[in-house]
């Protein structure tokens, strides 16, 4: 339940004027943000901006591609949620300036707004990398937004080959919608394995070879070197570093993420890989805080998520810190095979111990040194991994705890909690 | 709000309380006899586990305060609410991406075993007065609470 506290004492301003929260940014970090101030801050004004014109899953773009989802259905609040919170959205509607001096963003209708609390939740955008031809061609598309997806799907009924590049999640996440389709694909990747990041070896090849069954060409180890464009501009092709040529109407860029701070002024706001924040979610200006993707952290949805919450609380006046912000985790469902990939994929040296363990359509390797485990894939049956992901993150000394490695769970540390929840005795 | 209070003490690993929960959420009826326990798709959403010293636990949701798999749901399928205390799942919602599998702590979560589509998420019943896992222990070890 939230923490209730005195209304007196929150969200408002002096002279009984009620708190006004600027949030912008309508995804994972916006909406988790607004819908925490209201649950502590019934009075407070909570507007929104965003760029989006839908509240939705950018995990689940892949469902756009492949038509499973109607845009209703990519929605990831609650029924209602703009009312139930009392949120008042600004969408479709881009901020081109923050005046933190002034307290107060421009917006590209040329409206301004002003803010007693702001949050940053601006999230990142596809970047397209410097290969030649590739930032000019007509039919070459990132795939961050619910538009990307769209004009991915229409041209995809067009075109009879496609080229993803890049073969980390949103690649994959690419390829798996376009499978729906009934181009020719083709997986382009720098590193001699997809899923270079997440998997190893052993449980990259076993997707490569789902994904050949499906009928798509998978080329590693190789860069594109230049696009080939018609007359007009249009992609008709992409060279390899290898010589390979690939004909192709469209090419999908999932190379990566850059944050969206352009409407940051010079000598405001630090930003370095993204904005800086501290673990309240505070930036270096006063009442001005980021969460989410834009701080070029790690951009992974439940960090955005905690991020959002985490600034509410501070943006209300309660003081919290996030203690969690591990983010070298990621779960995939690729073709029906699901992986848990966590930590440390491979051992660094040889003072690290590797468990395997592999039955049927399992694969299971846990990387640990002197009883503390770094990393662990868990491939195939996934149950109950969540207690790996607290072992990892918490750094966790199982040496004393004589069971075979991947039998250890929850048991093993169990403690119940006055309230009846459990907790962990290390 | 009510949770399934764990008495570890008093656990003798006689899965009851898995029996229970399976029943309760098998489609086909919800009487002991229309269990088949060789049908994979009966499944419960809890289970016991065993520490190193053998000793048996109750692994049950505890539709935590602050929950993990809430946090990381990324399609909306896991919802608080904030009156009941319960953490809901939807599985009309769900995308299958497991990131709530990952982030339970307590390992309470899985994946269906026949599709690999849904996940295994206590839902105290549906408003069941007493959950059938408490209704089915015999040993006093699962017990409704209330909280606060
Ligand atoms: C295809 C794909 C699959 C993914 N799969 C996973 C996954 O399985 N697991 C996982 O953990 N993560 C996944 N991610 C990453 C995850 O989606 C992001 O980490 C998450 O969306 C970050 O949320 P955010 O709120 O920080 O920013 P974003 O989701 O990027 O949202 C930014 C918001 O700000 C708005 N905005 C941007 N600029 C402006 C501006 N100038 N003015 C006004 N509004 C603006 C946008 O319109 C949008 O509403 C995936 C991403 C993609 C693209």
């Amino acid at each position: 339940m939230c923490r209730k506290l005195p209304n007196r004492m929150l969200g408002v301003r002096g002279g009984g004027v009620n708190m006004r929260y600027l949030i912008l940014g309508a995804s994972a970090a916006g909406i988790n943000c607004a819908k925490t101030i209201r649950e502590l801050d019934s009075h407070g004004e909570i507007t929104m901006v965003s760029e989006d014109k839908y509240i939705y899953s950018r995990c689940m773009l892949h469902h756009i591609i492949g038509e499973m989802r109607t845009i209703e259905e990519m929605s990831f609040a609650e029924d209602k949620f703009l009312e139930n919170y009392k949120v008042n959205w600004i969408r479709d509607t881009r901020v081109e300036k923050l005046k933190s001096h002034d307290k107060k963003v421009i917006l590209d209708n040329g409206e301004s707004i002003g803010y007693d609390k702001l949050l940053i939740a601006t999230g990142a955008s596809s970047f397209i990398p410097p290969v030649k031809n590739l930032r000019e061609g007509k039919g070459v598309y990132g795939l961050r937004n619910i538009e990307d997806a769209l004009r991915i799907r229409e041209d995809a009924k067009k075109v009879s080959s496609i080229v993803v590049l890049g073969a980390g999640l949103v690649g994959i996440d690419g390829i798996v919608g376009l499978l729906e389709q009934d181009a020719n694909l083709f997986l382009v990747e720098m590193f001699h394995r997809i899923l270079p990041m997440q998997l190893d070896e052993v449980s990259a090849l076993r997707y490569e070879s789902l994904f050949e069954r499906e009928g798509v060409t998978i080329y590693t180890g190789v860069r594109a070197e230049e696009v080939i464009l018609s007359k007009d501009n249009r992609v008709t092709g992409i060279k390899l570093g290898n010589g390979k040529v690939i004909d192709c109407g469209m090419i999908v860029v999932a190379t990566g993420v850059r944050p969206n701070v352009d409407f940051i002024e010079d000598n405001t706001i630090r930003v370095n890989k993204g904005i800086v924040i501290n673990s309240r979610s505070e930036t270096n200006i006063s009442d001005v805080y980021a969460a989410g993707d834009v701080t070029g952290e790690s951009p992974i949805w439940p960090l955005a998520v905690k991020q959002g919450i985490t600034a509410a609380y501070n943006m209300v006046g309660i003081k919290k810190e996030l203690e969690d912000s591990f983010s070298l985790r990621n779960s995939m469902n690729f073709l029906g095979l699901v992986t848990v990939s966590l930590g440390l994929i491979e051992a660094p040296d040889e003072s690290y111990s590797i468990s395997v363990e592999t039955y049927g359509d399992n694969y299971k390797k846990i990387i640990h040194r002197d009883g503390i485990i770094y990393g662990a894939i868990i491939q195939g049956d996934i149950s109950y991994c969540g207690v790996l992901t607290y072992l990892i993150k918490n750094k966790i000394n199982i040496s004393n705890i004589d069971k075979d490695i991947f039998d250890i769970d929850y048991s093993d540390f169990f403690s119940i909690k006055e309230n009846g929840e459990y907790e962990y005795v290390v | 709000m009510n949770r399934i209070k764990v008495n570890r003490d008093l656990c003798m690993a006689c899965l009851n309380c898995v029996l229970g929960c399976m029943i309760e959420h098998n489609e086909k009826g919800k009487g002991i006899y229309d269990l088949d326990l060789e049908d994979i798709s009966n499944e419960g959403r809890n289970h016991i586990g065993l520490d190193k010293n053998k000793c048996p636990t109750p692994i049950i949701c505890r539709h935590c305060e602050e929950p993990e798999c809430m946090y990381t749901c990324m399609s909306g399928a896991m919802t608080k609410d904030r009156d009941t205390g319960m953490v809901a799942y939807d599985e009309k919602k769900c995308s299958s991406c497991f990131m709530c599998v990952m982030a339970c702590p307590y390992g309470v979560l899985k994946a269906d075993a026949v599709d690999r589509k849904v996940v295994l998420k206590c839902n105290m019943c549906n408003g069941r007065e007493i959950p059938r896992c408490v209704e089915n222990c015999p040993t006093g070890c699962l017990e409704l609470g209330e909280e606060e």
